[in-house]
């Protein structure tokens, strides 16, 4: 009788080992998979026991704060929709965007940043708290910029070309976060944002993709005066328009200048000068300028962004290079890569790589990691950039962009008039202050919005006028 | 070291684990430590002390492994459901004082295991009528009919009834052991006894399909299935009765999925719970999801995410069925493979009782306890990780529930004398 208890034993050894093989499949094997179900509102829940760190501007105002609810902090964007676009959101139903989203292992208080300051609480099972963060946004200027914007489709972004760092950044239309939140209206107002035709969840400064118009021309010349093909002094002659590979290039507004030098051209933002120098640097000088400047690389935007085009080199016939001097074609920009263009230009060839976040904070205050400017990219020299700033400072003072101009301050600058296929031309603008000590610099962009020197100069005044204090 | 000193010496973890548990879930609770632990840890020494003392004086030499594993468990038990639910802690704690008073009693009536063969069909008796007043008076919980009102307690007498028939079915395999090996023709090559003794495990697939049909209790019939099985294997060493007894599980399994919508569900949602898992599934889904957060070490005790906003459990049936996920969370892995192991052990020593044994009524009740035990502890392990359909019983020791305590006590009291008994000259 003794064998078949044995086998018996066996046997339920056999069981025990598949309980103990099924269960480490469960808890090791298969546990990311299981946690990342989208059932599985165990992370999310527990996360929302957490008081979240707190947002706060760089001028000290509160972005995004917590609200207690039995035992679940709740977010609270008192701002309401200013920032919506890139702070994002932190929702129990629908996860997170944003600033919410991508520095969410901080305040949330799971990043090792805590680890030192938090692994007492830890141990003892308390919830700890997330950190804060500190951005280098400017909420009186933000609110400058969305009211200079007004309820029109478009982008401004402002930031400080020494740094990188982002002072403003407005996208129309927005959304009221706060939306997303109340469990009694969250369901009706995520589907109506979501099928919104005019996008709110979009961040069109860094996520939308325009053709740049004669904004472009900055890259050109840039090009142009670096290889030397041209100086701000070298001889034009329009005749009103010039034939490239069978194409017609004619002027705004079919306009004749006759005899002018470089900084004209520029100035007055003239295409048929602009597709001569444009075919004279041909297509590999004008990809590798644009690349230079980051068109075709990864958003350098912390959030994630849309990646800036310009066509193959080795696609382009003299047509489409003539076009592409201009900005038209198929070259396509963020309003963030015109903006960091032109703080090539206004950091002596050197493009700091933008950020929002300055400082993470501990709830003690005491700084946690702070986010240090770095260079992205050094398309021109500073030589250059001196040459390209001063066009741009004719380009307002006497060119296309005279609404941007200020009484006290020098203003450098180039619009954009952008053609479309159907509705009227993006408007743009974009340039920095003060031109000799550049601190701040502006890019506009309005959606089917008319000329760039009509439009989105005067939203850069203002913007321009208020980051400078004036 | 002798026996009962060696007992002694192992129920120390056990009280390690009940003060160190209740002081971390304490702590949890409430910011400061205060005496509570120390008083659960002490009333815990108390409790198994008694026991130990009782098992030294009433079963001098019987297994000194069992005892301690039993107070691992139901410690284990005891500071999980601590940790879940005050209340229902304090009220366990009292069946666990229930219980090995009961242990005691059967330690000292229970003399000598002839006893119960004498009284065999008494005992049968008894667990069939305990079977009966559940079939009769019995109050349907979530489509099983279990539960029995004594008064104000609600009782299970399934649970009891279990131990009871074990007893019966190992005595009346004793009286049929001669015949159903004594084979008198072969079909096919295989050696057939006479059709009438194949009466048992027809009496037994009969039994396990009524329970099934009149309580509706999948887990309880499964179980009484799986272990007289397996009495029989041993009683008669053959094959032949597994095959047969799977023959006829498989036909009752087919005949009772598509009779019973509620055993089809719970196959259905064991082949895919993620085809509802917020509704048919969701407590099977759920228990995943709490055992993949608990991952290799778990996320400590009390830091489980077990309660809904609402206070409710997020898993329905936390406290008795699916104790096992809310350890596998908190302790993780390592934990919930430790519980594993225990029950391994404890089925490993009760093996080892019945291997020790001098007659064959004494080994086939240990080989019946120890497999029902065994099978207990798999069919609820494996329901909750889904490695096999879920079937509602409870966690032996670990599980809230009086009447399971009650039972496996029983059980424990009886194999502990089977085993004094085996090493008396």
């Amino acid at each position: 009788m003794d064998k078949p208890i044995r086998r018996l034993f066996w046997f339920f050894v056999i069981l025990f080992v598949a309980l103990l093989l099924q269960l480490t499949y469960v808890q090791v094997f298969d546990a990311s998979d299981l946690k990342a179900k989208p059932t599985n509102t165990r992370a999310v829940e527990q996360e929302m026991k957490v008081e979240r760190g707190v947002i706060v501007s760089v001028d000290g105002v509160e972005l995004a704060v917590n609200r207690e609810e039995g035992q679940y902090y709740l977010r609270e964007y008192p701002q309401s929709g200013l920032t919506s676009p890139w702070l994002g959101y932190n929702s129990l139903r629908y996860g997170r965007a944003g600033i919410e989203r991508v520095y969410n292992e901080e305040l949330s208080g799971k990043s090792g940043l805590l680890g030192i300051t938090g692994y007492w609480d830890e141990l003892m099972g308390k919830t700890h708290r997330g950190a804060d963060l500190k951005l280098t946004v400017n909420a009186a200027l933000q609110k400058v910029a969305a009211e200079a914007l007004g309820e029109r489709k478009g982008a401004v972004i402002a930031l400080d070309p020494r740094t990188g760092a982002v002072l403003a950044m407005v996208s129309y239309p927005r959304y009221d976060p706060n939306g997303l939140i109340d469990s009694s209206v969250m369901g009706a107002v995520w589907s109506e944002i979501n099928s919104d035709p005019d996008t709110p969840l979009l961040n069109r400064a860094v996520q939308g993709r325009y053709p740049p118009g004669s904004v472009f021309k900055i890259i050109v010349a840039a090009a142009a005066l670096e290889t030397g093909v041209v100086t701000p002094d070298s001889h034009f002659v329009d005749t009103g328009s010039v034939t490239a590979g069978g194409f017609v290039v004619g002027n705004f507004g079919d306009s004749v200048y006759g005899e002018h030098d470089f900084t004209k051209a520029f100035a007055s933002s003239i295409n048929t000068t602009f597709a001569k120098v444009g075919v004279d640097l041909g297509a590999d000088v004008l990809a590798e300028y644009a690349a230079g400047f980051g068109f075709g690389k990864d958003s350098p935007w912390p959030l994630g962004g849309s990646t800036s085009i310009f066509p193959d080199a080795g696609s382009m016939d003299k047509a489409h290079i003539a076009q592409a001097s201009y900005g038209q074609g198929r070259v396509l920009a963020s309003p963030l890569q015109i903006a960091l263009s032109v703080a090539a230009v206004a950091n002596q060839g050197r493009i700091m790589k933008p950020y929002v976040v300055a400082q993470v904070l501990d709830y003690h205050k005491k700084v946690l990691n702070e986010t240090d400017p770095r260079v992205w990219l050094q398309p021109i020299s500073s030589g250059t950039a001196d040459t390209l700033r001063d066009l741009m400072v004719e380009a307002v003072a006497n060119g296309t962009g005279t609404r941007a101009a200020l009484s006290d301050v020098q203003v450098a600058g180039k619009t954009g008039t952008a053609e479309v296929a159907d509705g009227g031309p993006h408007a743009w603008f974009a340039g920095f202050a003060p031109a000799k000590d550049p601190q701040v610099v502006v890019a506009v962009l309005v959606e089917n919005a008319g000329t760039g020197g009509s439009v989105a100069a005067p939203i850069a005044r203002q913007v321009i006028s208020a980051a400078l204090g004036l | 070291m002798s026996l009962r000193n060696r007992e002694l010496v192992f129920l120390i973890p056990a009280l390690v684990v009940t003060t160190l548990g209740f002081a971390l879930v304490y702590t949890q609770k409430s910011a400061e430590l205060t005496l509570t632990s120390l008083t659960y840890g002490a009333l815990f020494l108390a409790l198994f002390v008694i026991a130990h003392l009782g098992v030294r004086l009433l079963a001098s030499r019987a297994d000194c492994y069992l005892l301690p594993i039993t107070a691992l468990l139901s410690t284990m038990g005891l500071v999980v459901l601590y940790r879940l639910n005050e209340d229902l802690a304090l009220k366990q704690a009292m069946w666990l004082v229930a219980g090995l008073a009961v242990f005691l009693l059967v330690l000292a009536f229970v003399r000598n295991l002839n006893m119960l063969y004498k009284y065999r069909y008494v005992i049968g008796g008894l667990g069939l009528l305990l079977l009966l007043l559940t079939a009769v008076l019995g109050r349907e919980v979530h489509g099983a009919r279990l539960w029995v009102n004594l008064g104000p307690i609600g009782f299970q007498p399934g649970e009891l009834a279990k131990v009871f028939l074990m007893v019966f079915f190992a005595a009346y395999l004793v009286d049929m052991r001669e015949v159903l090996t004594v084979s008198t023709r072969r079909v096919l090559g295989v050696p057939l006894p006479p059709f009438r003794y194949l009466a048992p495990l027809l009496i037994i697939w009969g039994l396990s399909l009524a329970l099934m049909i009149f309580v509706k209790d999948l887990g309880a019939s499964l179980l009484f299935f799986g272990a007289l099985l397996a009495l029989l294997y041993v009683a008669t060493g053959r094959f032949f009765y597994v095959l047969v007894g799977l023959a006829l599980f498989a036909i009752g399994a087919i005949a009772l999925y598509f009779l019973f919508p509620h055993v089809q569900l719970r196959v259905d949602i064991w082949l895919d719970p993620w085809a509802d898992p917020s509704n048919r599934g969701y407590q099977i889904v759920q228990s995943l999801f709490a055992l993949a957060e608990g991952g290799l070490f778990g996320r400590g005790l009390g830091g489980g995410y077990l309660f809904l906003p609402s206070g409710r459990t997020i898993i329905p049936h936390l406290e008795t069925d699916f104790v096992f996920s809310a350890i596998g969370e908190e302790l993780g892995l390592v934990g919930a493979v430790g519980i594993i192991l225990l029950y391994l052990i404890f089925t490993y020593r009760g093996f080892r009782v019945a291997v020790s044994t001098k007659d064959d009524f004494s080994r086939l009740l240990a080989t019946g306890l120890t497999s029902i035990f065994a099978l207990q502890a798999f069919l609820i392990i494996g329901g909750v990780i889904k490695l096999i359909p879920l079937t509602g019983i409870t966690l032996p020791f670990v599980s809230y529930g009086g009447s399971s305590i009650l039972a496996n006590f029983i059980l424990l009291a009886l194999l502990l004398r089977a085993s004094a008994k085996a090493r008396e000259v």
